[in-house]
């Protein structure tokens, strides 16, 4: 339990040992070749889902939500892993990125990839705000969640109220990805169009991620995380780095927004609430493992199968989410894939557990 | 031009809701102070026993018997998860804790709203009339009067017994130094399992009293939830006087606002306070 509990906000860092630490150590670059290694077979394996699963509407309905969730626990990784700034509104920034990016499309006339880029850096903008701000005043991570919790609900309360712009709580339709007229000039279902559309993003930003993290901002992140006056201390621009980790995971976020509203085909508050986003995103992100490469996406992939067989079998999936969110953060702080790891570093006979969360990804996809 | 009658009705439902949200806020502010986990499922405790009533005076229980069992069942809820979920959040220290805190008591209000939406569909309230009262030309809701009386009273108890009484002296010590607390021979755990159980207990009643004059559903919880942070927050989140006043404040605002312009800008309001207030005094929330 003592051991456990150092995970979330990683006071010690020797827990993590069995799978990460030795990303910390002196082995890094070693160690990112690995990861990029991994970050491929992940992109591979991945790519031959759709072919798995076939046409069915149903199943590729499901691969995309999967990815899109990915997506934002990736993103969620980076700030809330890494940096100790729990956002509480990744459905708001979500939705702030699919609103703008459609209506100022609308408004000027363009595709929506055109507009892609401010929707992006809007979000991005609001992120970097909140990281900034959160770090000049010294907020501790009950603040930032507070804090974002009120404007995951100041946005969602937006979206359905401003009637004039947003279009309320009926929203509008958005096909402004084109994703219908590519799915027939290629040749293939629409969804699945999409799929690798995501897949490519997913595969970019785990890369990115890895670069950024095998860089000094993962060691400076790691430094901050430790203790932030010595951090401070030795050099460190806290609130620049903070601000960073703010800026990048509010533009993954705000990007995935943006690909969920061309996923639904229109663009709802509903779509983005807290419930329905963000207590999902954090139990990916937990159950799959904090701040390792591949723990988001697996997470990703059980959450979203265990959804879809509750879904079938009881009326009572949003309680088990309930109880899955108590059991988790209790007792299984340190996700699938750093235990996975470190079960197979144990009885595997090798000292590097990491190939093993590699290994252990792509199956929960099978059990969907 | 508003009579100043309806002015003045309008006034009355305002505080009565700032009320019942203190009510909730001070429940919060009072378990944050002493154990430092904040209690994201205090709403969903004010809708349980609601429900419970609910469906006890429809089954033909007296209106008494019922609110009675609805406030009984909150509190032995409250006293299970005491003892089971939060003995292991009280584990952790510091920071961790905190944010143990806050996942448990969320994944309890994930959990108690799958439960009890299948169960509970529709919207409910209390089968009760209280009407209204007429002060002169003014026609006053008496269930308004109600919250404002029960709140009152509940609050004026609730300093009695942290000024007045042993257990009282004892909450305050831990409070201010908990390891003075045990070295004067407080148990803090007795005294958080304590408070957590009478800030569960306020918070059913506190909802039943509401229910008398409004419909409530299941997702009503996380809302009122919400509200009793913002309150709780805006009050300052160890201060009992400032959860006061800002509940207040913040239920004239939002009745007010949800009068005259609407509950979207009431709601937007609500929230543009919150973040204003802990972006500006961060260091008077001191959390």
């Amino acid at each position: 339990m003592s051991g456990e509990s150092d995970i979330l906000t990683g006071d010690g860092r020797a827990d993590d040992s069995p799978t990460n630490g030795s990303r910390s150590g002196g082995s890094r670059t070693g160690d990112s070749w690995s990861g990029y290694v991994m970050i491929g077979a992940l992109g591979v394996v991945l790519a031959t889902l759709p072919f798995v699963f076939g046409a069915s509407g149903y199943y590729s309905r499901l691969l995309d939500l999967f990815l899109l969730f990915a997506l934002l626990a990736v993103a969620l990784n980076i700030v809330f892993g890494h940096t100790d700034q729990l956002f509480l509104f990744v459905g708001g920034l979500a939705g702030a990125g699919a609103y703008t990016t459609a209506l100022v499309a609308g408004a000027l006339g363009v595709s929506a990839w055109v507009t892609l880029p401010v929707g992006i850096l809007v979000c991005g903008t609001i992120g970097a705000l909140v990281s900034w701000v959160s770090a000049k005043r010294k907020f501790t991570v009950i603040l930032i969640s507070i804090l974002t919790l009120n404007l995951q609900l100041a946005f969602v309360e937006f979206f359905a109220g401003a009637r004039s712009i947003t279009g309320g709580s009926t929203g509008f339709p958005f096909d402004g990805l084109a994703l219908a007229d590519a799915a027939e000039a290629i040749g293939i279902a629409r969804n699945y169009v999409l799929y690798y559309l995501l897949l490519a993003f997913l595969v970019g930003v785990l890369v990115g991620y890895r670069r950024l993290i095998d860089s000094r901002y993962g060691l400076a992140f790691d430094a901050i995380r430790e203790d932030e006056v010595a951090a401070a201390a030795v050099g460190i621009d806290v609130v620049r780095y903070k601000t960073i980790a703010g800026f990048l995971s509010a533009a993954v976020i705000g990007a995935t927004g943006v690909m969920l509203a061309g996923f639904e085909g229109y663009i709802t508050p509903s779509l983005f609430t807290f419930l329905g986003v963000d207590v999902l995103v954090l139990i990916m992100l937990v159950l799959g493992g904090l701040r390792t490469t591949i723990g988001p996406v697996v997470g990703a992939a059980l959450v979203i199968a265990i959804r879809e067989v509750l879904q079938r079998t009881t009326e009572y999936q949003t309680a088990v989410f309930g109880a899955l969110l108590i059991v988790l953060f209790l007792y299984f702080r340190s996700g699938v894939v750093p235990a996975v790891g470190a079960l197979i570093g144990r009885y595997g006979g090798r000292s590097r557990g990491k190939e093993g969360g590699e290994r252990a990804d792509p199956d929960p996809d099978e059990s969907s | 031009m508003v009579a100043v009658t309806t002015l003045i009705e309008v006034t009355v439902d305002g505080i009565a809701f700032g009320l019942f949200l203190t009510l909730l806020g001070v429940g919060i502010t009072l378990v944050y102070g002493l154990g430092e986990v904040l209690n994201l499922a205090i709403g969903m405790f004010a809708i349980v026993a609601v429900l419970i009533a609910s469906a006890l005076t429809n089954g033909g229980v007296d209106l008494l018997v019922a609110a009675l069992a609805g406030v009984g069942a909150v509190g032995v809820l409250s006293l299970v998860v005491d003892r089971s979920l939060f003995t292991l959040v009280y584990r952790s220290e510091g920071e961790q804790r905190i944010l143990l805190g806050i996942f448990v008591t969320l994944g309890l209000t994930v959990f108690l709203e799958g439960v009890l939406f299948n169960v509970f569909p529709s919207r409910y309230s209390l089968p009760v009339d209280l009407g209204t009262v007429g002060v002169g030309p003014v026609s006053l809701a008496s269930s308004s009067l109600a919250i404002i009386a029960v709140s009152a009273a509940v609050l004026a108890l609730l300093f009695t017994f942290l000024e007045r009484t042993f257990l009282g002296r004892a909450t305050r010590t831990v409070f201010q130094d908990e390891t003075g607390a045990l070295l004067v021979g407080v148990d803090p755990r007795r005294i958080r399992t304590l408070v957590f159980v009478l800030s569960a207990v306020v918070a059913a009643v506190a909802g039943l009293v509401y229910a008398s004059s409004a419909t409530i559903e299941v997702a009503s919880g996380f809302e009122f939830t919400v509200f009793a942070l913002i309150v709780s927050i805006v009050g300052g989140v160890r201060s009992v006087t400032g959860a006061i006043g800002a509940g207040v404040l913040l239920g004239l605002v939002i009745t007010y606002a949800n009068f005259f312009i609407g509950s979207f800008i009431a709601n937007m309001i609500l929230f543009a306070t919150a973040v204003v207030v802990l972006l500006v005094k961060p260091g008077a929330i001191s959390l």
